[in-house]
């Protein structure tokens, strides 16, 4: 990630007249300004750690000149703890090779945090870079009866300061007038640190081969480095680290400690910077409402009765709300299919479109109400706050995992999609318990596994409440998540044994949610999914239909279910019907396992497809629930039993079957050896957790 | 519906789905800094011009 600071930065491109980084201490608003400059969307929320990458976007100044802004992962310091931090470090410092150092930072300040946010300031001042603070959050600073005076304030520290509420666009102009100023002089206050140590600093400064307006801040970070972190710096050569340590010793020599003593002179000078800027008020009324919220939500009893309350209630509108859009796509599918067939005469091609395209395509669409509920919860999860909140409740948990509650978020986020919440594990300080948390992540329940779910469910208990229907699925969601600590405990207790490290976690302020951020949102995923449908999906369907229906039966008088039992796919589901024999299953459940492994929601798609092939030979396609219910096994006795069911859920609930996750946990872990042994490990584990239940089921007399 | 057509038609669909996987694969490979996935992370967007 990092590179040699020797390597020169590429030149801009031809219509960019500026390079813009926004950086800031978590949560206090950076992706918000993204936004609104550029007009782009990129994810924002209100807890910290959203942002772990940084995110590019253009946007113009007051006279048209076009600048690349850059969104970076927020950071309290620059001596980072975590990859994420990391990032925002290496890129302000231009250590990044495909990254040039920014012209200009827009250091965006919690006004309701100030001295906090400050010490991030007053770092990225010793920099050299231009700099225009963004104060942020006036309103709510405001509100705790926080007086900041902005004169004093930009007296103090002597950069322009803005006052602003990003989330309703005040202070965007005088933001950009601000950026747009030209030319814009480097900060001529910082912190004053002690004459012995700004001595040896510079003296380190004119050993590094780095370029000069950076040398002093790069020889600053050094020379605050512990020992250890110091032996593990691959940026620079042996002879500038023994050089720091030298310095270093000089330094506790002349009775400074290298570490502390530049972060007192900080703090100091901070401290002159709040007494003339900074005035708090009666801050009672506003300390108290999200105190009283957070006895009842983080209270060791009712935090988790309010927890999954809110879970079996997102589970229960999945149910109910989303039942009738999920009939009017399932109607515009069956009448779509009927079309084609009285306009069409029989052929491939026709089948191929009704029961591999529509059929295939059609049975994922279905879902899309129940996927866009769950994203509705999320939404407000995310932007009242409570996802902190949750982190902290799960913290003892965690601990007894050997996990802490940071790894939480990720996990939480993994509700909706693995992906985002194994690139959320940035946010992680200690790479063992990174890396756990991303061997753990996938077994919490993806949206992707809904439509499974919802299926298994329908066939399970037909005709019962959404009550109940949501009970299950609020089980299953809760068997991943057990699985998962689980899992955490034993690969900490044996693979990547390590210290539990204690949770330190921003509380945010609760906050109302943006609706139309959440609706947005919605709209998004509502997009990504159809596209989805609409390639990965339908190019699946396709193949699938096509090893559904080829090679043709010599025998031309075969049934429609012999000549599947004798297609490629049938061949398949044949080759691995010993493996899941002892699941319950029989090879055509094998055929949707197989279908299912690059993504798990193909399996409702695949086994729609099958009846929908099969079900030609008496011209009766009921829904696919009510297939299922009917299939019998040779010896007449059904198919899906309820530990079939229970077994699949589980199985679904454990195994991978979810190419891009394993591409991206290949990138994050920069090797094949973790995911492949993700794969290997939770394959193992689905398999043996359907064979538990449907084993123990049936011994215990159940069927 | 002429069997050869049908057949031809089956045929070009099925050819076209594989090598939508395989364009995508080789796209991916190439592409290097994307997360690689249409999840909606953002990582994906990287890069994109606004307003």
């Amino acid at each position: 990630m990092s590179s040699p600071a020797t390597i020169s930065a590429p030149p801009p491109s031809r219509d960019v007249t500026r390079h813009v980084a926004i950086a800031g201490n978590p949560n206090c608003g950076k992706s918000t300004i993204f936004n609104a400059l550029t007009g782009l969307r990129q994810k924002v929320g209100n807890y910290p750690g959203v942002t772990v990458e940084k995110k590019t976007g253009r946007f113009f100044g007051s006279h048209g000149e076009a600048m690349e802004l850059l969104d970076l992962p927020g950071s309290y310091s620059l001596q980072v703890r975590s990859p994420d931090e990391a990032v925002a470090r290496d890129v302000l410092l231009g250590r990044q090779s495909d990254t040039p150092r920014p012209d200009i930072i827009i250091c965006v300040v919690d006004a309701s945090n100030l001295e906090r946010n400050l010490y991030l300031v007053a770092q990225m001042l010793e920099l050299n870079i231009p700099i225009v603070v963004a104060l942020n959050m006036v309103d709510v600073a405001e509100k705790n009866g926080i007086v900041i005076d902005i004169m004093a304030l930009r007296e103090k520290i002597g950069v322009p300061v803005i006052p602003m509420v990003a989330t309703k666009g005040t202070g965007l102009i005088e933001l950009r007038q601000a950026v747009s100023r030209s030319p814009l002089p480097s900060p001529a206050i910082c912190a004053q640190m002690p004459i012995v140590l700004e001595r040896e600093v510079m003296t380190l400064a004119k050993q590094l081969p780095v370029a000069q307006e950076v040398a002093r801040g790069e020889a600053l970070l050094l020379l605050t480095l512990h020992e250890a972190a110091l032996d593990d710096v691959t940026h620079h050569d042996r002879a500038i680290i023994e050089a720091t340590k030298a310095a270093q010793q000089r330094l506790v020599t002349a009775g400074i400690d290298p570490i502390s003593a530049p972060v007192d002179a900080r703090y100091d000078w901070i401290g002159g910077i709040c007494a003339a800027a900074h005035h708090t008020g009666d801050s009672h009324f506003a300390t108290s409402i999200s105190d009283k919220l957070d006895g009842w939500l983080t209270h060791r009893v009712w935090g988790w009765v309010a927890f999954l309350g809110m879970m079996a209630l997102m589970f229960f509108c999945i149910f109910t709300i989303a039942q009738v859009p999920m009939d009017w796509i399932k109607a515009g599918a069956d009448a779509l299919s009927k079309w084609v067939e009285g306009h069409m005469a029989e052929s491939d091609l026709r089948g191929l479109l009704t029961d591999g395209v529509i059929a295939g395509v059609g049975g994922v669409v279905v879902f899309l109400p129940q996927i866009l509920i769950l994203y509705f919860f999320l939404g407000i999860l995310e932007d009242t706050g409570y996802m902190a909140r949750a982190a902290f409740i799960m913290d003892r948990l965690m601990t007894k995992a050997g996990l802490h509650g940071k790894s939480f978020i990720p996990m939480l986020s993994s509700f909706a999609c693995a992906i985002p919440g194994i690139m959320a594990t940035r946010t992680i300080e200690s790479r063992k318990d990174r890396l756990v948390t991303i061997l753990v992540a996938p077994l919490m329940s993806c949206s992707a596994r809904i439509p499974v779910y919802t299926i298994m469910i329908a066939v399970l208990i037909p005709g019962h409440s959404s009550m109940q229907k949501a009970l299950i699925m609020l089980s299953m969601y809760i068997l991943g998540a057990v699985v998962a600590f689980a899992m955490a405990w034993l690969f900490k207790k044996r693979l990547l044994k390590g210290e539990t490290p204690m949770l330190l976690l921003e509380m945010p302020p609760y906050r109302l949610p943006s609706w139309k951020g959440v609706a947005l949102r919605m709209w998004e995923r509502a997009g990504l999914f159809l596209r989805r449908a609409g390639t990965v999906i339908l190019a699946l369907s396709i193949l699938l239909w096509a090893l559904m229906n080829y090679p043709k039966p010599a025998n031309t008088e075969a049934t429609k279910s012999e000549a599947l039992a004798q297609s490629l796919a049938g061949k398949m589901g044949h080759t691995i019907q010993p493996l899941i024999a002892p699941l319950g299953y029989d090879w055509k459940i094998g055929i949707g396992l197989i279908g299912s492994f690059a993504a798990r929601e193909t399996f409702v798609g695949t086994m729609s497809q099958m009846y929908s092939i099969e079900s030609k030979e008496d011209e009766d396609i009921g829904p696919l629930r009510d297939k299922m219910i009917a299939e019998k096994r040779s010896d007449g006795s059904p198919i899906f039993t309820p530990l079939v069911c229970i077994g699949l859920m589980v199985f679904y609930v454990l195994a991978m079957q979810c190419i891009s996750t394993v591409a991206i946990v290949r990138r994050e872990t920069n090797s094949w050896r973790w995911p492949l042994f993700q794969i290997a490990y939770m394959t193992g584990l689905a398999w043996l957790g359907a064979f538990i239940v449907y084993q123990g089921g049936r011994l215990l007399g159940f069927h | 519906m002429n069997p050869l057509l049908d057949q031809l038609a089956v045929a070009a669909i099925v050819s076209g789905a594989l090598a939508f996987f395989v364009v995508r694969f080789l796209r991916k490979r190439a592409g290097g800094k994307n997360c690689g996935s249409d999840c909606g992370c953002g990582t994906s967007k990287a890069g994109k011009v606004g307003r």
